[in-house]
Order: structure tokens, then C-alpha cells, then sequence
């Protein structure tokens, strides 16, 4: 078992810089989410840890050990690909094994870390067939075993559930934590999907545009969000930006606050702001009203099923400890 | 959407071009059949003489062009084949320095004609002592074949999945494990279907066989049916029967080997 480190990487394709000085520290036994929008660089930040792209500046540490010219074999990894990536031509079981038997393991330590994969991923009665016969979802979870049964260091994982359906997807994420703190194993796992990024990892690091953004846990990125980025791409829907001219409030520089903490007008809030209602989400549980105030937009979160007709005016406050700031020119938080 | 109409009209515009094209071919047919001692007209079939094969390949010592041209092709095939997949592997899935370039030095060999290189060809091959002799026919004949052969298999690696071909290198297989065995499995409709391309054109391949090899013992079935019908040329049934021992062999790899080519191996590789 081992950690990662990230030591001012960077990487270039030609003149665009995907990865710029990445500096970022996984702890041994840590699940980390790698998040960021298409274009982030996390893809690229995974694959140069996998080795499967070259560094152009930094190091990359696995252990104690730099591994920038370390061949992918040697780095002592395992990868789950997003497209799964499964051998085409051989049966479930020789996926398996494949990377053992590549790495010379004798025959009856395969036939028992198969056989304990194939259990704990349920696979036991698909060794036989050929991946052209799974679904997605076993699919992935052969993809998941291969991985698991090379007892790595370190696990990498390539957005490996964005070809599932949504209620596999949910399914699989809590697979998936369960057995990476079963096996304690370092984990390295790339999404776009600030939901995953949130349930899954036990810190975040939120990049952008090749930079890295913010690294921390769950909690933090929510509530103490390092810049205007972060905020706005952690939690669903998003937190809101205006600033008090636009609203007509005496509040300074941007202003930024998630829905929880703008609520109908009542007593002890904010305001009250008025505004015209632009959309509305009711889920059931709660009901997401997104309203137009001068130029900003702001969603109000109510409890339950609102009745609300878009178009009608909406009397509403927020709650003073939910606001965050943010500096007009440099979107970093104050 | 298709009408019932549109349908028709299509099957009739297939039906009369499959007509045309195999018309010549049930004409060569039904004239090597035909009555050697009787009138002889192209075409018409007037009963089964199935002893002008037998004549034909005695007097035209076909037995000995075969062999040849199995000799040639299979060697140029087999060459060909494996020096292109491993060209193809190549181009198609390693980033190295100037591969653009080579890669279009291999189209240009796609692109000239054997008309263009012949004689300086055979001065190259005469200089170097091998004119009448199987390598003059094989060893350019693997030099062209493996123009095409590098594009055709350069094709078809780019459209395996990247992905694939990555697990494999995490999984601790060689850059060569990984083409034999993780690749190459699947590739086998696009490698079959290129064999028995090369093999159609080296089997048929006249005029580098007619310049560069005089014995007689050395000649190919095309070259040898080129002369025997130079001698026959009132013997209609008998150059019928000639043209079909030489088209033979190229019909029934086909016809082996064609229900390979369409079958998508790469079902089930990734999640398309």
C-alpha cells in the first residue's frame, strides 16, 4: 500500500497546457475524487499517474518512489476504464486473470484471488461467458474485478460509471466505497459528476482549465468553497452569484448563496427581495423556484410541493449565515 | 422508410447488374463444357465434356504453372501478411518521430504502378542475379502487397479502442503479448479479408511474371494461360477450360474464406 504525490506536474500538448504545476498529496488508504468540468485536466492528471501519458514538468510519486519514468507495468497500478475496456475475445475468467498471469502468479494463487473476486463482485456465474454477453453493470463489475484482483497499490479509476444507467449508477457508487474501504487501498477516481465526487470521496480536489482549484473534503468544498469556481460546480443545484446593487441590498462585493439558504419571505431573514419566478423544479420533497431579480437569478428552495406558476412574483429572503463572498475581480473567496 | 416500390425497383436494378456481371462467367463456363470437336460458339452449352479440363491442363502444362503461382502467392501472402500486420500495428497505435512521413512513403508504393518500376526493376533484380528465378516475382511482389497490406491493417488498429490496448500495458503485457493476443484475435475478418486480397493479386499478377522469368518451369498460371491460349486460339472450349483451372484456386479461398469477413469480433470490447 502505498500514497501518491503530485509534485508540480505538469503536461503540455503542443501549446495547450492540459495539467499546470499540480501539487496535490493522496494519503495512503485515501479515496480521492478528482473532479472538474470537461477540459480540467483530471483525465490527463490520472493518466500521467497511470503512466500512460509522459510528464512535462514535476514529479509523480507512488510510495517513496518517483515514477516519471517508470513503465505503466512496473508503477504497480490498477485502472478501471471508463469504457471498461474488457478483452474481447476471452471469457470473464481470463479477464481476471490476465494481469496475474502476465505478472507470472502461479496457477493456484489465480484460481483463489479469481475465485474471491468473482464472490465479492458477484460474478461467480459469469466466469465462463464472454464479455459481448454482459449488461453494462456486469460488465463494469468485471472491469471492477480485474482490478481488484491485482492487489495494487493504488487504484485509478476513469469515470467508470458514466456508461450506467442512473439508478445502476447510484448502486454501483456505494459498491464500489464499500469495497475500496474493505481493501484499504489507495484510490484515485476521476468524475465530472460533483454528485459522485461528493458521496464517494473521502477529499475532493476540484480542478479547472488544468489548474487545480481546491482540495478537500466533502464538507469544506460545500461550505468553505476557495473561490467563485468551486462553489458554483459543488452542490446541485448550483449556489447562486449577485451582488447587492443588482438586488438592492447594501451587501458587498459578489455574493454567493445556495438555495437552502434562500427561502420564502419570513421574519429573521434577508430582505425581503422581490422577484419573478423564471422555473420551477418540484421533486416531491422539496421544490427548487428559480427567480430573476434584476439582472441576478436566485433559486428558493422550499419545503415539499410548492404551488408556483412561472411568471407570478415571489416574496423572499436569505439567510444571513449561508452567504458567502466573493471578490469581484479575482473570484476568490473573502 | 423504403416503399414497396422503391424496394422492387431496387431489386431489379441489382438483379440486371448481377446478370451482367456473371454472365461472361456462366459464358466461360458453359463454353468449357462444350463438344471440342464440335461448332464451336461462345456461350452455348451443348452438354458436358467435362475431359477438356483433363486436355487442357496436360497440354497446357498447367500442373506446373500451379504450382508456381501456390509457390509465389503463398509466400508473397504469408511475407506480406506478417510484415504488414506489424507495420499496421505500428502506424496505428505508436506515436513515434516521423511516422507521418514514412507512412506516406508507404502509400506512394500504393500508388505507383508495376507499368512505372518494371525496368528499372529488372535491371535492379538482373544486377543482383535473381531474373528467373521465384525470388524476381516474389520479392517485389512483397514489397507492393506490403504497401497496401501497412494502410489496410494501419486502418483497421486505429479503430480498436485505445483503451484496450492501455489495460493491456497496466496488465503487464509486452508491446508484442499485446498484438498477438489481445489484438490480433480480433482482427482476424480484417486480416482475412486482406489475404485473400493479396492473394487475388498475386495469383493474377501478369506482367511482372512475364518479364522477369523466361523458364518455363517458372511460370505462373496467368502467364502460362497467356501462352496456352496463344497456341489454342481455335480451341474455344479448351481456352474456356484453361481460364477456369487458373480462376479456380482465387474462388475457392473466397468462397473458404468469405463467411469470416463480416463478422464483428469487436462486439462487446468496450461500451459503444
Amino acid at each position: 500500500m502505498a500514497g501518491v504525490r503530485f509534485e508540480g506536474v505538469g503536461k503540455r500538448f503542443g501549446s495547450v497546457e492540459a495539467v499546470r504545476e499540480l501539487s496535490l498529496e493522496i494519503a495512503d488508504g485515501e479515496f480521492m475524487v478528482l473532479v472538474g468540468p470537461s477540459g480540467s485536466g483530471k483525465t490527463t492528471a490520472l493518466r500521467m499517474l497511470a503512466g500512460l501519458e509522459a510528464i512535462s514538468s514535476g514529479s509523480i510519486f507512488i510510495g517513496d518512489r518517483v515514477v516519471n519514468q517508470v513503465a505503466p507495468r512496473e508503477r504497480d497500478i490498477a485502472m478501471v476504464f471508463q469504457d471498461y475496456a474488457l478483452y474481447p475475445q476471452m471469457t470473464v475468467f481470463d479477464n481476471l486473470a490476465f494481469g496475474l498471469r502476465r505478472r507470472k502468479v502461479p496457477g493456484a494463487d489465480i484460481q483463489r484471488r479469481v475465485a474471491e473476486a468473482a464472490r465479492v463482485l458477484d460474478l461467480e456465474a459469469l466466469l465462463q461467458r464472454r464479455p459481448g454477453q454482459l449488461s453494462g453493470g456486469q460488465a463494469q463489475r468485471v472491469a471492477l474485478g480485474r482490478a481488484l484482483v491485482r492487489e495494487p497499490q493504488v487504484f485509478l479509476m476513469d469515470e467508470p460509471l458514466s456508461n450506467l444507467d442512473a439508478k445502476l449508477r447510484t448502486q454501483t457508487r456505494g459498491e464500489i466505497r464499500r469495497l475500496q474501504q474493505e481493501v484499504d487501498t489507495t484510490t484515485v477516481y476521476v468524475t465530472h459528476d460533483q454528485v459522485e465526487a461528493m458521496t464517494m470521496g473521502d477529499r475532493i480536489a476540484v480542478m479547472n482549465e488544468g489548474r487545480l482549484e481546491q482540495v478537500g473534503t466533502p464538507e469544506e468544498l460545500y461550505e468553505r468553497p476557495a473561490n467563485r469556481f468551486v462553489a458554483g460546480f459543488i452542490g446541485s443545484p448550483a449556489m447562486s452569484f449577485f451582488t447587492g446593487a443588482e438586488v438592492g441590498l447594501n451587501l458587498p462585493n459578489v455574493v454567493g448563496v445556495r438555495p437552502e439558504h434562500v427561502r420564502p419571505w419570513r421574519e429573521g431573514l434577508i430582505g425581503p427581495l422581490k422577484g419573478r419566478i423564471a422555473f420551477v423544479e418540484a421533486l416531491g420533497r422539496e421544490t427548487f423556484v428559480g427567480v430573476d431579480v434584476g439582472e441576478a437569478r436566485l433559486v428558493v428552495f422550499e419545503e415539499g410541493r410548492a404551488e408556483r406558476d412561472v411568471g407570478d412574483e415571489i416574496e423572499f429572503g436569505l439567510v444571513e449565515s449561508g452567504l458567502r463572498y466573493f471578490d469581484a475581480d479575482s473570484g476568490a473567496a473573502l | 422508410m423504403t416503399s414497396r416500390a422503391e424496394q422492387t425497383l431496387g431489386y431489379v436494378i441489382l438483379g440486371v447488374f448481377s446478370l451482367i456481371a456473371l454472365l461472361p462467367i456462366v459464358g466461360i463456363l458453359f463454353t468449357a463444357l462444350q463438344d471440342p470437336d464440335g461448332v464451336a460458339a461462345f456461350g452455348s452449352l451443348n452438354g458436358l465434356h467435362f475431359e477438356n479440363f483433363k486436355t487442357a491442363w496436360e497440354d497446357g502444362n498447367f500442373g506446373s504453372y500451379l504450382k508456381s503461382s501456390i509457390i509465389v502467392s503463398v509466400s508473397v501472402v504469408f511475407f506480406a501478411t506478417l510484415f504488414s500486420i506489424l507495420a499496421g500495428y505500428a502506424f496505428g497505435l505508436m506515436r513515434f518521430r516521423g511516422s507521418t512521413v514514412l507512412f506516406y512513403l508507404f502509400l506512394l508504393g500504393l500508388m505507383v504502378p508495376t507499368e512505372a518500376i518494371i525496368v528499372p526493376l529488372y535491371y535492379d533484380l538482373r544486377d543482383l542475379n535473381l531474373t528467373n528465378t521465384y525470388w524476381a516475382l516474389i520479392l517485389p511482389q512483397i514489397a507492393t502487397s506490403v504497401a497496401f497490406g501497412t494502410y489496410w491493417m494501419r486502418t483497421y488498429f486505429r479503430t480498436v479502442p485505445r483503451s484496450l490496448v492501455e489495460a493491456a500495458r497496466l496488465d503487464g503485457a509486452s508491446t508484442w503479448f499485446t498484438l498477438w493476443r489481445v489484438l490480433l484475435p480480433l482482427a482476424r475478418p480484417a486480416v482475412l479479408t486482406m489475404t485473400v486480397l493479396l492473394f487475388m493479386w498475386t495469383w493474377n499478377e501478369f506482367l511482372l511474371a512475364l518479364v522477369m522469368v523466361s523458364d518455363e518451369s517458372l511460370r505462373t498460371a496467368p502467364l502460362g494461360l497467356s501462352f496456352f491460349q496463344g497456341r489454342n486460339t481455335s480451341e474455344l472450349s479448351l481456352m474456356a477450360a484453361a481460364s477456369v483451372i487458373v480462376a479456380l484456386p482465387v474462388v475457392i479461398l473466397y468462397i473458404f474464406l468469405q463467411r469470416h469477413f463480416i463478422r464483428g469480433m469487436l462486439a462487446g470490447a468496450v461500451k459503444g
